[in-house]
């Protein structure tokens, strides 16, 4: 005797079909569904990023006589100053990012070591420039590096030393100043990173015999190395656009790509020119960031996702 | 893994920890005998992961003294202890593969790369993860995780190995065959004393040559698995192993009493007062009219509930006073046949060998 | 002032009576210019009393230059009726054909230097680029010439020049080589390169910003430097121990146009037309330190005698200044100024 019903063959069949129809248009109109709650979204991605670089893209490609010409990258090699720029650019971002690292490694490891509630209390501390604007954080540095500023003053009235130091209106006052901004981007990152690493692991490295040093050398290091990365790409690449700061603390002798777009931007009749700044600048970041990611490995890129 | 040094013994006395004004450990005192695998079992927070942290060295005793095979180590920082540990999360080092994880403590020991292979290789065969050197530790399943931490953790050979509640994670069956895997590798590999943190009294029962019963930051009673199960000596540690009636009864003129009945024990009678009796559910019987023999207490009470439970059944009886008691036993016919309907009243029998007595908190 | 305005409202609404017919009441433009003190004071001189005389509504408007115009002409978006630029932006944007044309029946060119008068824009106001230098450092004998600015012997200290207004600085550079005043233009640009070079190494900052240069100066991180008229005027007012003279001072000039395509051309044509009037005009200097394009301003009677000697672009102070030429720069404008960033970047 058979426990269930015994329906005929074809009936089966047809039911079956028809469930798999039911469930392949029920799968159709769910991602239907999604992409168009997505669509919003998209089309704005498209809208504000793609169609503008493209277009800045399709804008340099013309001279002022509106004619199609590669001059507006011709120039760069024509023009010395360009090079120059674009060197003082990157070796801007990597000063700054250095900084950053070596200021930020040790403040994001001694926050991540803190009881939770100091640890909440620093961050603040960390956090709260953020609530100030960059243009009065630059004038306040400018206060405070300037000649007769106030480590000047200082260090003149203790006697330490006889002239000013030229901290201000050159390459260390623009140091000074975009270190101080991006440090933040590189702290919150990494300690976001570091609090994910398992304190059992530092167990572990030292139970197996790995000295403190060994154990931060070959455990904690390693494994805070994709919050570091996600720190420096987003230092290395904000300082390669930064404006206020150079203009600002430079004194007009550091000159960055950004200050050169703005200036190209009203020096020619045609947006080529100053487009053509940008999409080298959007190339070669894209170019680094490929970079990076090709240097730190999977582990480096994981972090967007996962971390 | 063959050229075994001998295992140490451990010895700790007097080991006190307090965090801020709570006190985790009390004036406690642990031998461990060379070889031996030693359980510490109870409730969490009873303090015995703390005695094992301090045991690592990753906690500081305020107190105390820890001498391996006559070696003071209280002060030795942990990297120096030269001890195995198995954690409860495993962690395994996530940006490592399993042969560098595993290889990591010969690496600080300054291991050849040769000699380290072979002894990764060893290692990996006698946890049956051979072949899986090369994977990543996020490839692995829950128990070769398992089996990684554990080989990572004897791979150097340490004299001790301290393992904190390392089956966990894992669920009930593979729990189950860990534990006996974990009971004869140790067997195995004789050389290493075996310290092992669980809450699970089956668990203890089943894998250790002792279990020290730890409540409060004190070792509550330390003794072989059977013993501790035959004869435990607080209420706490009879509650804790196994299941238990508990039935209050005064000792005075030199026997015991259970309200106006006199109860037989095996055990000298014990210092006046008030007592508890502790039953064990598959010590107690159903008795029919022909029995009882003598040297059996007989209880009265009302069945209320059977449960079959397939192999096995289980009672609930109410005595006189209202107190409710387990009965366990096999489904055997006979026992069955004559089994009474709820409602009705029951005897039951339980021989004065199986009678335990424990101090009236 | 108050006396003042009702007369100047009375005297410009005479005059318009009888040169043209009245704007179309309830009319509104939009004007833009620099925003800050300057167009605060355009408001005060120029853009309310011509809404109150053309019974019209003038809304306002910033600008960032020639770039803007540019956007909004090309784009076909302009928002503009009148703006604001410099005279070299005016000449660049006139051979782009940005502008309209203007009316000159309807807008009194008489008074304003014929540099300044084309076919599609006019000269509104005069900034001076000027040497400043610390007391407090020079006493009175700080540097008075260009040429003194670049003798860093008989003269040192710490100097800030233009980085951002190439135009200027070559001006200065130009001066500095030893040229008369009115032989600077057209000026021998790899002459004036030359010159710059000389002083580059002892430039401690390229001012980027009239702001910026105000900084410099103020807080003792240069002891000279090439500024703004306007800026120089400010810091004298504060009591920060400066000195500057108009002599051998550069006069550039701000001009305004009708973006192509503006909306109410006829109306802007009324009220550009009525504010180069010298009426308008002699209002300017009572508020900034810009002086007034059209030097029939000065007959008026408005401005205070012992106010003339202060501005920039009284008949006495002309004189003693080179006047930027716009056509000039609008020609070589891109070139020279790349050869500049190239030499100030070295």
């Amino acid at each position: 005797m058979s426990v269930h019903p015994t329906l005929p063959r074809d009936t089966g069949r047809a039911g079956q079909d028809l469930n798999t129809q039911a469930l392949r248009a029920d799968a159709r109109r769910e991602s239907l569904r999604l992409l168009a709650l997505l669509s919003p979204s998209l089309f704005l991605v498209f809208a504000i990023i793609i169609v503008p670089i493209g277009w800045l893209f399709w804008l340099s490609l013309f001279d002022e006589a509106g004619a199609l010409s590669a001059a507006n990258y011709a120039r760069f090699f024509e023009q010395a100053s360009y090079i120059k720029t674009f060197v003082t650019t990157f070796r801007v971002a990597f000063i700054v990012t250095g900084a950053c690292v070596l200021l930020g490694y040790p403040l994001a490891y001694m926050l991540s070591q803190l009881p939770r509630r100091a640890a909440s209390i620093c961050l603040i501390f960390v956090i709260l420039p953020f609530w100030t604007s960059v243009l009065v954080r630059t004038y306040a540095w400018l206060v405070i590096l300037q000649r007769k500023g106030l480590i000047n003053s200082w260090l003149i009235d203790l006697g330490v030393i006889s002239e000013p130091l030229p901290l201000a209106n050159n390459l260390s006052g623009v140091v000074i100043g975009m270190t101080h901004i991006l440090l933040p981007f590189l702290v919150l990152p990494l300690y976001a990173s570091m609090k994910t690493i398992d304190t059992d692991c530092l167990r572990a490295g030292m139970n197996l015999g790995a000295g403190p040093v060994a154990t931060f050398r070959q455990i904690f290091f390693p494994l805070s190395l994709p919050g570091l990365a996600s720190g420096v790409v987003i230092v290395f690449v904000l300082c390669l656009g930064f404006f206020v700061t150079p203009a600002l603390m430079g004194g007009g002798k550091v000159i960055m790509w950004a200050m050169r777009m703005e200036q190209t931007t009203s020096l020619y009749s045609n947006w080529g020119a100053g487009a053509a700044l940008g999409v080298v600048l959007l190339v070669v970041t894209l170019a680094l960031l490929g970079l990076f990611q090709w240097l730190l490995g999977a582990r480096a890129t994981g972090v967007w996702s996962s971390r | 893994m063959s050229i075994a040094p001998s295992a140490l013994p451990i010895s700790m006395r007097r080991i006190e920890k307090r965090f801020g004004s709570v006190a985790v450990l009390r004036d406690l005192n642990l031998d461990v005998a060379a070889g031996e695998f030693l359980t510490l079992l109870g409730p969490s927070g009873s303090g015995k992961t703390t005695l094992l942290m301090i045991l690592a060295g990753f906690v500081r005793a305020n107190a105390g003294s820890i001498k391996v095979g006559g070696d003071e180590i209280i002060t030795t920082p942990p990297h120096r202890r030269n001890i195995g540990m198995v954690f409860q999360n495993y962690a395994l080092f996530p940006h490592m593969n399993v042969f560098h994880n595993i290889a990591f403590p010969l690496k600080q020991r300054g291991v050849g790369a040769a000699e380290t292979a072979e002894r990764v290789e060893k290692a990996l065969d006698l946890v049956k993860l051979k072949g899986l050197g090369e994977r990543r530790v996020d490839q692995l399943s829950g128990g070769q995780r398992q089996r990684v931490a554990l080989a990572r953790a004897i791979v150097f050979e340490p004299r001790i190995v301290l393992m904190d509640e390392p089956l966990s994670a894992l669920d009930k069956g593979l729990r189950e065959h860990m534990q006996i895997e974990l009971r004869a590798l140790h067997r195995r590999l004789g050389m290493m004393t075996t310290v092992y943190v669980t809450h699970d009294q089956r668990e203890a029962i089943t894998m250790s040559d002792r279990i020290a019963v730890m409540n409060a930051g004190r070792i509550e009673q330390l003794d072989r698995p059977e013993t501790l199960y035959a004869t435990p000596r607080t209420r706490f540690v009879a509650g804790f192993i196994g299941e238990s009636n508990f039935i209050p009864v005064e000792c005075r003129n030199g026997s015991v009493w259970y309200e106006d009945q006199r109860i037989h024990t095996a055990a000298p009678s014990p210092a006046p007062g008030q007592h508890l009796m502790v039953v064990r559910p598959e010590k107690l019987r159903l008795l029919t009219d022909a029995e009882p023999a003598s040297g059996v207490n007989v209880l009265n009470a009302t069945l209320s509930d059977i449960i079959y439970q397939g192999d096995s059944f289980v009672c609930y009886a109410v005595l006189r006073d209202g107190r409710q008691l387990t009965l366990r036993d096999y489904c055997r016919s006979d026992v069955l046949a004559r089994m009474p309907a709820p409602g009705r009243p029951v005897t039951l029998g339980l021989d004065a060998q199986d009678t335990i007595l424990v101090a009236a908190d | 002032m108050n006396r003042t305005r009702s007369v100047s409202i009375l005297a410009v609404a005479g005059l318009m009576a009888a040169v043209a017919p009245p704007a179309m009441a309830g009319d509104t433009i939009t004007v833009a210019s620099w925003g800050g003190t300057y167009q605060e004071a355009e408001t005060k001189a120029f853009f309310k009393p011509t809404a109150d005389a053309l019974g019209i509504t003038i809304k306002e408007d910033t600008t960032n230059g020639l770039d803007d115009v540019r956007l909004q002409v090309t784009g076909n978006a302009v928002k503009w009726d009148i703006t604001e630029l410099g005279a070299d932006e005016c000449a660049r944007g006139s051979k782009e054909g940005l502008f309209e044309k203007l009316d000159y029946g309807i807008i009194d060119k008489s008074g304003i230097n014929p540099k300044l008068v084309h076919d599609d824009w006019v000269g509104i106001s005069y900034t001076s680029v000027v040497l400043i230098y610390r007391t407090d450092v020079f006493g009175d004998k700080g540097p008075k010439t260009w040429a003194d600015f670049w003798n860093v012997e008989k003269f040192p200290g710490r100097r800030a020049l233009s980085g951002s207004q190439a135009t200027e600085t070559l001006s200065v550079a130009a001066l500095a080589n030893g040229i008369p005043i009115d032989k600077v233009y057209p000026v021998d640009i790899d002459g004036a390169l030359k010159s710059v070079d000389k002083i580059r190494g002892h430039i401690d900052a390229w001012w980027t910003s009239g702001a910026q240069a105000m900084q410099l100066v103020k807080d003792g991180e240069v002891d000279m430097a090439s500024i703004w008229n306007g800026r120089a005027g400010t810091l004298k007012k504060e009591g920060a121990p400066i000195s500057f003279s108009f002599d051998q001072g550069v006069l550039t000039a701000d001009c305004m146009v009708i973006p192509k395509g503006a909306k109410n051309k006829a109306a802007a044509m009324k009220a550009l037309a009525m504010f180069v009037s010298p009426q308008l005009q002699a209002n300017l200097p009572l508020y900034v330190d810009n002086g007034p394009v059209n030097e029939k301003a000065f007959e008026t009677g408005k401005i205070p005698q012992d106010r003339i000697k202060d501005i920039n672009s009284s008949p006495e102070n002309v004189k003693k200044q080179v006047l930027q030429d716009a056509a000039f720069w609008r020609d070589n404008l891109v070139e020279a100024t790349e050869k500049f960033n190239n030499l100030v970047q070295q």
